[in-house]
């Protein structure tokens, strides 16, 4: 297109050397000096005829145009700051938001994860054909090892244990989160260490290899970032690792969560022939040319196999092949982000409505001067395209504030994220404005400031000459068809902000009734010190009792603690384990009917601690010691799955591999161990006494302040065991706040969008009954001199204002009602469309529409006549 | 010349313009008065080119490609805009050629009996 790009005095120069060709050609012929240049020209014709069209058929006249009107728009811009400040203002908030929502989703939908040919990556799901209950991970471990031997669909298949690991020496014991992964695990996710090297099949035997890969953070800050880490011994779960490799930071499975160690997995014979269970979960990369159903149909093929020669284990189950990519997506929360987006787009289209009514607004009462343009001969095309590159200037600098605004908003998100959530986010959470957002963002803001800003340019670009000149004043009544399409902008855009409030008002909602219910315990004022005991040290059970036993008494002795216990696993811990059970003197359940339920170990004070509810019989006492025959505690659930409508007290119980027996001497209430959000799940609590375990949680009810609670229960621990890693000292509450960042971070963002949404609708609505009043004010002004009271002017305006906002509010609550319905998947206990909430909000948004145009309808009632009347 | 003269010549028709300008740059690069004297001597003084038309024109055809510019100096030592056809151009005269054959063919068909009369 510019390529041609001549400059005019070019062309002059061609003009002049061609008439002096021609003079010289006719004064060959014999004419003078003088005749020749004359003729020459005559020839040639109008010279200055020539030179425009040259210059009109060039691109040049289309640039000075735009420079023109680029230049006359920034003056119309700075000569009213107001209208600038807020239409930029609002502007940047819709935009901003977009861009922030926008990098989410391409973060978390659009980017492909970060591991070469990503869509190649499959993740194995366990399914049950009969129950249909899926989980990811493996069932049974054997019947995996059958498949990765018999497929051809997969080049690598790998599997993975998430695992913590304690390690000492090398400065104060810690507790760090890493896996235990089979050889190929790296090579299968195409990652590659940046020192030393991955595991080799040998060591990925029991026995075999104690050798151990560190991630680059560990690294750092434990080993200095020295080189010679590579064949160096460290002590992980107090015994000597070599470590063969180190994994770059930016190395990260999500599906894992934090990981900064990795040992080889070394399956034991007596866990690879396992049918009945498995603690590994798997996945796997696809032969260039298998698509992912051929491999879900192997799957089905080798499981059905299975299933005929292990009837006992394997009925009903079967192994799905999912892709990655879409599992870590719907982990992430890939809904709601694009839920967000929706709403953000909302927002941006009140926004634009908004800006789109206050450049009507201030073209009417820029009439005059279009009306005088056009008489001094400006096309209406050339008017249009004035006031669309007003309105494209506009758009610009709010794409430019609100590209800063979301990139805050995208920290802001980041920042509320917890980084214990982050490491099962792609990229650990982070977001960039890459060049996909910005483009994003260009091509909104481009979008809606082209389609905003025509309909006012297509308005007003067409002044009528004759009656905007007789009327002296130039702003009376005209604009009948620009007041109307202001009407229904404003109405629209009152619509969309009842939808937007309705939808964030569920969501909200459903938040607070998430949260509201007791969890089943007091969180408040408990301190929780979590740890792992090493199975080497605490092999025999008797060290595991006394160890708990003496941290207890020495921090039931602390200063201001009201009350201490300990669990095998605290609630959102960590440490949670789930068993089989059944009821012993019922025949045994096939595998696949099982029940299972939650299974805590706890101390004989850890229920009153925590404020759990007993409903019958008793808590445990020093009477389930050691030796006497074990007793169990079981929650409501548990209690009426196995023995519906009878007293479970009494009866006897059996669980886990040996199917202990216990006999149940208790009913407690259902609590939360680790989702907000649970369906009522299977729980039973046995004494730690008679099973001691090797992870252990110590709750602490204070009186005192955390920090100092923290440092005291630390230092407490570490006078029994001086070795003994301490993975988190942390109140309760924020084990909670940390499960629940999401929706969190989520409720944030809804109160912004519907405070922010019935904010623009409100100024929205004053902003077109505030210009009707001021353009009314010489009708108004004939009406109050022809008698009208006050208040019937006042009733005037705001009757139109009130009508305006309930044809608004009715299309809104129309809409909403379609809506909503995409809300149901991450609504909780509230239904999407919600009575009360289509009620309410309605109904609060019209008093605050009515407060809105209230004002303007005030000024109309103090129109004095006189001056209304002398105005013009 | 006198304008007398001017006004008997034959004015041009629309369009015909740019295939004059082509065809005269078959014979080599050539600058505007050059293709205008060229097309008035061809045409044996019959065609009139107002030489300010040519102008327009030859922008035109430059934008489409079909003649490309230098500044070059005349035969009698004048700087000047030489025009070449482009491969393009060369093409676009054949087809233009070929129309304009058929169009004064067809025409000179209808026409045919009275010409043959008078």
């Amino acid at each position: 297109m510019f390529r041609s790009r001549r400059t005019a005095s070019d062309f002059r120069a061609e003009i002049e050397a061609h008439l002096h060709l021609e003079a010289e050609r006719l004064q060959e012929q014999g004419l003078s000096e003088e005749d020749a240049r004359a003729s020459a020209l005559r020839a040639f014709g109008n010279v200055t005829q020539a030179q425009e069209r040259f210059y009109e058929s060039g691109r040049w006249l289309w640039w000075d145009r735009l420079g023109q009107d680029l230049r006359f728009g920034m003056r119309m811009l700075a000569r009213s700051p107001g209208f600038t400040a807020v239409a930029v203002a609002t502007l940047a908030l819709g935009i901003g938001a977009n861009t922030a929502m926008f990098s989410y989703v391409n973060a978390w939908m659009i980017k492909p994860l970060p591991y070469p040919q990503a869509d190649r990556l499959m993740v194995f799901e366990s399914h049950d054909t009969k129950k249909g209950w899926t989980m990811e991970g493996l069932t049974s471990t054997a019947s995996f090892l059958d498949f990765q031997k018999q497929n051809t669909s997969f080049e690598q298949t790998a599997l993975w244990a998430g695992w913590s690991f304690n390690l000492t020496g090398d400065g104060a014991p810690a507790l760090v989160e890493g896996g235990r992964v089979s050889w190929n695990y790296f090579d299968a996710l195409g990652a590659k260490p940046m020192l030393g090297r991955t595991f080799t099949p040998d060591e990925d035997r029991p026995g075999a290899g104690h050798v151990a890969i560190v991630g680059e953070g560990l690294w750092q800050s434990r080993f200095a970032g020295e080189r010679t880490i590579i064949g160096r011994h460290i002590t992980i779960d107090g015994e000597p690792y070599t470590v063969v490799g180190v994994m770059p930071g930016t190395f990260q499975f999500p599906l894992m969560g934090l990981a900064h160690l990795w040992t080889p997995l070394a399956l034991k014979e007596e866990e690879r022939a396992d049918r009945g269970r498995s603690s590994v979960t798997a996945f796997g990369r696809l032969r260039p040319d298998v698509t992912p159903e051929r491999a879900g149909a192997e799957s089905a093929a080798v499981f059905g196999r299975l299933e005929r020669q292990f009837p006992r284990t394997n009925t009903n189950l079967t192994l799905l092949v999912s892709s990655m990519t879409d599992l870590i997506r719907r982990k992430e929360g890939a809904p709601e982000v694009m839920i967000c987006l929706c709403i953000a787009g909302l927002i941006l289209l009140i926004v634009c409505a908004n800006v789109a009514n206050l450049m009507l607004a201030r073209a009417t009462n820029r009439t005059k001067e279009f009306v005088v343009r056009g008489a001094l001969g400006a096309t209406r095309g050339r008017l249009a395209r004035q006031l669309l590159t007003e309105s494209m200037l506009l758009f610009f600098f709010g794409g430019v504030a609100g590209t800063l605004f979301g990139l805050w908003g995208m920290r802001w998100i980041a920042s509320e994220i917890p980084a214990h959530i982050r490491g099962y986010l792609v990229n650990y959470g982070r977001v960039d404005l890459d060049a996909t957002t910005l483009g994003f963002t260009l091509a909104v803001t481009l979008l809606c400031g082209l389609v905003f800003g025509l309909a006012p340019a297509r308005e007003n670009s067409r002044p009528d000459l004759n009656r905007t000149l007789k009327e002296a004043s130039g702003k009376a009544s005209d604009g009948q068809r620009s007041a109307r399409l202001r009407r229904v902008f404003v109405a629209a855009e009152i619509a969309l902000a009842v939808v937007v409030l309705i939808s964030t008002t569920l969501l909200v909602k459903s938040f607070i009734i998430s949260v509201r219910p007791s969890p089943g315990y007091d969180p408040a004022s408990v301190m929780v010190a979590q740890l792992a005991l090493p199975r080497t040290k605490y092999a025999q059970e008797s060290r595991r009792r006394v160890f708990s036993e003496d941290v207890l008494a020495r921090l039931h002795a602390l200063p201001q603690v009201v009350s201490v216990g300990a669990a095998s696993a605290v609630p959102f811990g960590g440490f949670g384990r789930s068993t089989n059970v059944e009821a012993a003197e019922r025949p045994a359940p096939q595998p696949s009917d099982r029940l299972f339920a939650q299974l805590t170990a706890v101390s004989t004070d850890y229920l009153s601690a925590m404020r759990i509810g007993l409903v019958k019989g008793r808590a445990f006492t020093s009477e389930d010691a050691p030796g006497r025959s074990p007793s169990v505690i079981v929650n409501e659930t548990l209690a009426r799955d196995l023995w519906p409508n009878e007293d479970p007290t009494g009866h006897v119980l059996r669980f886990g591999d040996g199917l202990t027996a216990c006999t149940i001497v208790g009913v407690v209430r259902d609590v939360k161990m680790d989702q907000l959000r649970p369906r009522p799940q299977r729980q039973m609590y046995v004494p730690l006494a008679q099973f001691p375990s090797a992870t252990l949680g110590f709750v602490v009810r204070t009186a005192g302040d955390s920090a100092t609670m923290a440092a005291a229960i630390r230092d407490t621990i570490w006078a029994v065991d001086r070795e003994q890693p301490i993975s988190s000292v942390e109140p309760l509450e924020t084990l909670m706040a940390i499960v629940d960042s999401g929706n969190r971070v989520l409720t944030k963002l809804m109160v912004f969008f519907g405070v922010l949404a019935m904010f623009l609708g409100a100024i929205g609505i004053y902003g077109v009954m505030s210009s009707l009043v001021s353009q009314r004010t010489r009708e108004i002004g004939i009406r109050t001199a022809l008698g009208a009271s006050p208040w019937q002017v006042m009733g005037m305006v705001f009757g139109q204002g009130l009508k305006l906002t309930s044809i608004g509010v009715a299309a809104g609550v129309l809409s909403a009602l379609g809506a909503t319905r995409s809300l149901a998947a991450i609504l909780y206990q509230v239904t999407p469309n919600d009575p009360l909430t289509f009620t309410a909000v309605p109904i609060a948004f019209a008093v605050v529409a009515a407060a809105a145009s209230y004002v303007p309808a005030r000024r109309a009632m103090r129109v004095d006549p006189i001056v209304a009347l002398r105005y013009e | 010349m006198s304008t007398q003269e001017a006004r008997e010549r034959l004015e041009l028709l629309q369009g015909t313009l740019d295939l004059l300008i082509l065809r005269t740059l078959i014979f080599g690069p050539e600058h505007g008065q050059g293709i205008a004297r060229a097309i008035q001597q061809t045409s044996e003084e019959e065609l009139l080119v107002e030489h300010g038309a040519l102008y327009p024109a030859l922008q035109r055809l430059e934008e489409r490609g079909w003649i490309a510019a230098r500044w070059g100096t005349s035969s009698n030592n004048r700087k000047a805009r030489f025009y070449s056809l482009t491969t393009d151009g060369r093409k676009q005269l054949v087809r233009e050629t070929a129309r304009w054959r058929r169009l004064a063919a067809a025409i000179g068909r209808i026409l045919g009996p009275e010409a043959r009369r008078s």
